[in-house]
């Protein structure tokens, strides 16, 4: 049976019907049609789908929909705002941090939550912020040197 | 991949949740953090009618000092526990267990009471749980039981829990002074991997005379459930803390506290190598962070 929920989506809020058993993923993707948040594995292994719930990231293909009840959720589309992109997207565009694209959502939202946190991260928080999202095109290094270049 | 269809209770206290688990026995679940129960539903390694979500009973979820111990919530985060003051301080095996699970992304959502109840033989936090000599408590619509660690894993993701029963939490007794406790994980990729071998160990010493008065040690992935090494624990009881101890204590753990197998992750051959290794370390670790404590 379908449950109504409530939620905060990038400064919107939203009452959405919807079934238990659909992601929080599913639910940005598929019912608000939010695709910058990507699907990969599907089972918490590699990161595509990381959101910021109640301002921890997350995997969201491991939230159920209805969990994410009264949340505050930032997707990658929250980024951006009328006068372009986030400082933290034009250093990956600067740094040719992004190849084909499917996890730089995630990377960018686990890099904001971590210099949200934690403005001047040491390398090894770096790498371990973003170490719950993988790369298949291997380009970590950039992906590191454009986060590095916005921590203070 | 879809999960399949289920009805989903939001109980708001301990109380509510039991009732549910009363009405719908065998054929419900109940959800925790969910990075491991979705993933069995999807992968339909499970399956189930009913869905009990424990994200809304808010006392589990929080990490209390009663008189001597730490009480520590089924629902605790793996996050959570990590930026405790107190379990950064008292309970260092913990953390590093919390720590050490999966990546941030899984911590922020893995709890302490899932990761038991899972009881994976390679669970991160166990070891630990199991050097500590935590109780775990479970609560029925009749009343509480508290039982000992070790007798609460009953083999691969088994465990004593009754059907109608909830686990709660975990009773820690806070280490006495001159004690220090350490995990170490060995697993093939540091954010994403099933452990090889872990191990945990807890060693109490008298700094009068410089000798060994209790030493608990924990080993993972190297037989059914997490398993205690009693042998080795007794081999250094009266013993100098030192090098050569903790060596022997490695050597009788590898060949006589563990029974492991050979899958793809590692040999048989080479998990024995390891626990006597990771033995050895973490109980140095151990009686370093002993002095330093005391």
């Amino acid at each position: 049976m379908k449950k109504i929920i409530n939620l905060t989506i990038n400064d919107q809020s939203h009452e959405i019907a919807v079934e238990p058993n659909i992601t929080l993923a599913d639910l940005i993707r598929y019912q608000l049609g939010l695709t910058g948040t990507k699907k990969g594995c599907d089972t918490g292994d590699c990161g595509a789908c990381t959101v910021i719930l109640d301002g921890d990231v997350v995997n969201s293909c491991l939230v159920l929909a209805v969990q994410a009840n009264g949340s505050i959720i930032e997707t990658i589309e929250g980024l951006a705002t009328g006068e372009g992109l986030h400082p933290l997207q034009e250093a990956f565009v600067e740094k040719g941090a992004i190849q084909c694209g499917f996890c730089s959502p995630g990377v960018i939202l686990s890099a904001k939550n971590l210099l949200d946190k934690n403005p001047s991260p040491t390398e090894q928080e770096i790498r371990e912020g973003i170490s719950g999202n993988l790369c298949r095109c291997t380009g970590y290094k950039k992906i590191f040197e454009a986060i590095e270049s916005q921590s203070s | 991949m879809l999960l399949p269809m289920f009805d989903f209770h939001e109980p708001f206290s301990v109380q509510e949740a039991l009732e549910l688990k009363k009405t719908h026995k065998e054929n419900s679940k109940f959800l925790a953090g969910g990075t491991d129960l979705l993933v069995h539903l999807k992968k339909k390694l499970i399956s189930t009618d009913n869905i009990i979500s424990l994200s809304k009973v808010k006392d589990l979820a929080i990490i209390t000092k009663e008189e001597g111990s730490v009480i520590i919530g089924a629902c605790t985060t793996m996050s959570q526990l990590s930026s405790s003051p107190v379990i950064q301080e008292k309970f260092k095996a913990l953390k590093a267990g919390c720590d050490n699970l999966g990546n941030h992304l899984i911590r922020n959502r893995a709890t302490i009471g899932g990761n038991a109840c899972n009881a994976s033989p390679a669970g991160d936090t166990l070891p630990a749980l199991l050097v500590y000599d935590a109780l775990a408590i479970l609560e029925n619509t009749e009343g509480k039981r508290e039982i000992p660690i070790r007798d609460f894993f009953t083999g691969p993701g088994k465990s004593c829990i009754q059907t109608e029963e909830i686990l709660t939490g975990f009773r820690l007794p806070i280490p006495p002074a001159h004690s220090g406790a350490h995990y170490i994980q060995l697993g093939k990729r540091k954010s994403s991997e099933i452990n090889v071998v872990n191990v945990a160990a807890f060693l109490e010493y008298d700094p009068s005379t410089l000798t060994i008065i209790k030493a608990r040690i924990a080993l993972g992935s190297v037989a059914p459930t997490p398993v205690r090494a009693p042998k080795a624990e007794t081999s250094l009881m009266g013993q100098t803390p030192e090098e050569s101890a903790f060596f022997a204590a490695g050597e009788i753990a590898r060949r006589d506290d563990c029974l492991p197998i050979n899958d793809f992750r590692g040999t048989a051959g080479y998990r024995q190598a390891m626990v006597g290794v990771l033995t050895k370390r973490t109980l140095a670790t151990a009686f370093d962070q002993a002095q330093s404590l005391s």
